[in-house]
């Protein structure tokens, strides 16, 4: 069977204006020949530095933004040149869920209105008594009493507003769901909850999931396969266990020596990764090369095809992958 | 050598509050610590648990409408709450400097970086503006940021989040200051940024002495950089004891919840132990202890009465199971 969400080569660029009004359109190229799936009932994760074109994937997927080349397939529907028709279409495919809940929520809206607005548009649960049922079940199934359909977004704390958030993705009854980096804006104790919930509905409703994030830590928890992303580039995707034990890519392992972890004797006892800053290096193919501490001009400065250990781990590094020993830094 | 000597910070009973009359809320309830020389004292809780008002308050930097209703706070001996308003310029910065926790709006928008480090660094010492530039370059390689002579003629809008909040720990570092007082300092950055900035604070430590109140809600950066931990909760503090102490046996329900509900890197876990309900919005809280609506071993005591701080061997804790657990059964 065909994936949900199969991205294959995928180039976008925004542009840029030069120095001055009247120069010439640059272009700064935010993702590059990036190919991911996202399998059925599938989570997968993102992880990358802020700014390493995540959310600009996010975008893509969510037929919010456009690309130049590549293709994007979601349950077989391309969303190079989308319709209006194909757009809402998309809508009941793919949800959203966002970092901030005191942003995505509109203010000036109840809680129903929030829930009901995605059903009014895709004309939905028209009927009164079966759209109550469906309003209840739904609060439920987010954790939150159906008392409180009438209140307002300002009437909840974050936790709860995260929760109403992702009641209002599901109201669709969505494949997927992207949720882009929906934890980080949330109290510790809260944490755990919403990722708990996310985890049992993406059991229960059989729900794919994109989950962007740049927290190991939470991204073990939840996810099945995990991608590890640097300047638009994909430089790692493995199962998350074999990501975690045994990290191939130079930039892989840095990331995970910088996370900190929660005990004072191992935490004082590590060492993160140097990692250079030095960017006067030539122009390489690899991304990573100028910061890269096994850098070596003869290999990293051709293009040469990444190599594949299995079907599952993927790891764009010429130089290491596979013949290392195992990473002092692997958990 | 002398404890007390070596002591250069002191809060005692600090109490804050926002409005008057019948508006009251009570912020901060009673907080006391001591800061030795050299040492990091973090401090940790959720959104409107107090945490960054009382760091506001410890450099008289509360906002209108806030007010330190009671309680001293000392520095190296000298009352801060009731110096004049130069000793108060002199000390800031210079003996005691703070890093906020919102890169995007602490640094002035319509002036480049350099000129304000520049600034600092002569508002408080003789050296020229040449020297004062140079130091403001040392800085900022320091801190990793690139070309660090050519850029300090650009502006702020022109560094990325992570760069700014870097600029920021900079300039509250360019005076030496004896104490750092950081509120989340490292919150927006990346993990690789993370790391860098606690070596690079880890490091200024070791070298000048420096001392460190940290205010965060990350229990791993308390692991890495803590000596000793304050758990604040509705105001309160409801937990104090030594970093390793803290997480090998913590005492009281809520720094246990919060320990339980961590992910972990190190295993894999299918569900997490989250702590019921939300934290307590400000102002909302009833009599007896802040935590009792979302505790699991809340009994009929803990509604009724606000338990003491309750102190063994050095291990503070502010639970009523402390008592109950003594009992002879």
């Amino acid at each position: 069977m065909k994936n949900p969400v199969e991205i294959k080569n995928l180039y976008k660029a925004y542009p840029r204006r030069g120095a001055w009004l009247w120069g010439k359109a640059e272009e700064k190229t935010v993702l590059r020949d990036v190919t991911l799936q996202v399998g059925a009932r599938e989570i997968v994760g993102l992880v990358g530095e802020s700014g390493c074109g995540k959310t600009t994937l996010a975008k893509v997927l969510l037929g919010l933004e456009k690309y130049q080349s590549g293709s994007v397939q979601v349950q077989g529907l391309e969303l190079k040149n989308l319709s209006k028709a194909g757009f809402k279409k998309l809508r009941r495919q793919v949800q959203v869920v966002f970092q901030d809940p005191y942003s995505s929520l509109d203010p000036r809206q109840t809680v129903r209105q929030i829930l009901c607005e995605p059903w009014d548009i895709h004309g939905l649960h028209k009927e009164k008594n079966e759209r109550e049922k469906a309003l209840h079940s739904l609060m439920r199934a987010v954790g939150l009493d159906p008392v409180y359909l009438d209140r307002w977004p300002h009437e909840f704390s974050g936790g709860q507003r995260q929760r109403i958030a992702i009641a209002r993705a599901l109201a669709l009854e969505p494949q997927l769901l992207v949720a882009d980096e929906p934890v980080s804006a949330l109290d510790v104790s809260v944490q755990a909850q919403i990722l708990n919930l996310l985890k049992d509905i993406s059991r229960t409703r059989a729900l794919g999931m994109l989950f962007i994030s740049h927290d190991f830590a939470v991204a073990r928890f939840l996810c099945d396969r995990i991608a590890v992303m640097y300047q638009g580039q994909i430089l790692e995707v493995a199962p998350t266990e074999e990501l975690l034990q045994n990290p191939q890519h130079p930039y892989t392992e840095a990331l995970l020596s910088a996370v900190p972890v929660p005990d004072p004797h191992m935490q004082k006892a590590r060492q993160p990764v140097a990692i250079k800053t030095d960017n006067k290096r030539a122009a390489s193919w690899c991304p990573y090369a100028p910061r890269c501490r096994y850098y070596a001009a003869a290999q990293c400065n051709r293009a040469l095809p990444p190599e594949t250990k299995t079907k599952e781990h993927f790891c764009a590094c010429v130089l290491l992958p596979f013949q290392k020993e195992k990473s002092r830094y692997a958990v | 050598m002398d404890a007390r000597e070596d002591t250069v910070l002191s809060v005692e009973e600090l109490r804050v509050s926002f409005g008057s009359g019948p508006d009251r809320t009570e912020v901060v309830r009673g907080l006391s610590y001591r800061l030795q020389k050299g040492k990091v004292l973090a401090v940790v809780g959720e959104s409107g648990c107090g945490k960054t008002v009382h760091a506001l308050s410890l450099l008289k930097l509360l906002p209108p409408g806030a007010e330190i209703t009671e309680g001293r706070i000392l520095y190296r001996g000298k009352d801060v709450l009731s110096l004049s308003a130069e000793a108060l310029r002199k000390l800031r910065g210079a003996e005691m400097s703070m890093i906020f926790q919102d890169p995007m709006t602490s640094l002035n928008p319509i002036r480049t970086i350099g000129s304000q480090l520049v600034e600092t660094i002569l508002a408080h010492s003789t050296c020229s503006k040449l020297q004062a530039q140079a130091r403001a370059v040392r800085l900022l390689k320091k801190v990793g940021i690139e070309n660090a002579r050519q850029r300090l003629n650009e502006y702020p809008f022109q560094f990325s989040g992570g760069q700014r909040q870097r600029i920021m720990i900079a300039m509250a570092l360019c005076l030496n200051p004896s104490i750092l007082i950081a509120d989340e300092p490292t919150t927006a950055l990346d993990v690789t940024i993370q790391a860098q900035i606690l070596k690079l604070i880890k490091e200024l430590q070791r070298q000048s002495g420096m001392a460190a109140v940290f205010i965060t809600h990350n229990l791993a950066i308390v692991a890495d950089i803590a000596d000793e931990v304050l758990v604040l909760y509705g105001g309160y503090c409801v937990e104090q004891a030594a970093v390793e102490e803290l997480f090998a046996a913590p005492k009281h329900p809520y720094t246990r919840g919060l320990l339980g509900s961590l992910v972990s890197l190190k295993r894999k876990e299918t569900h997490l132990p989250a702590i019921e309900g939300y934290p307590p919005a400000p102002g909302t809280l009833q009599a007896g202890c802040p935590f009792a609506p979302r505790c699991p071993h809340v009994w009929d005591k803990c509604r009724a009465s606000l338990p003491p701080l309750f102190e063994r061997q050095g291990h503070k804790v502010r639970c009523w199971l402390v008592e109950k657990d003594e009992e002879p059964r």
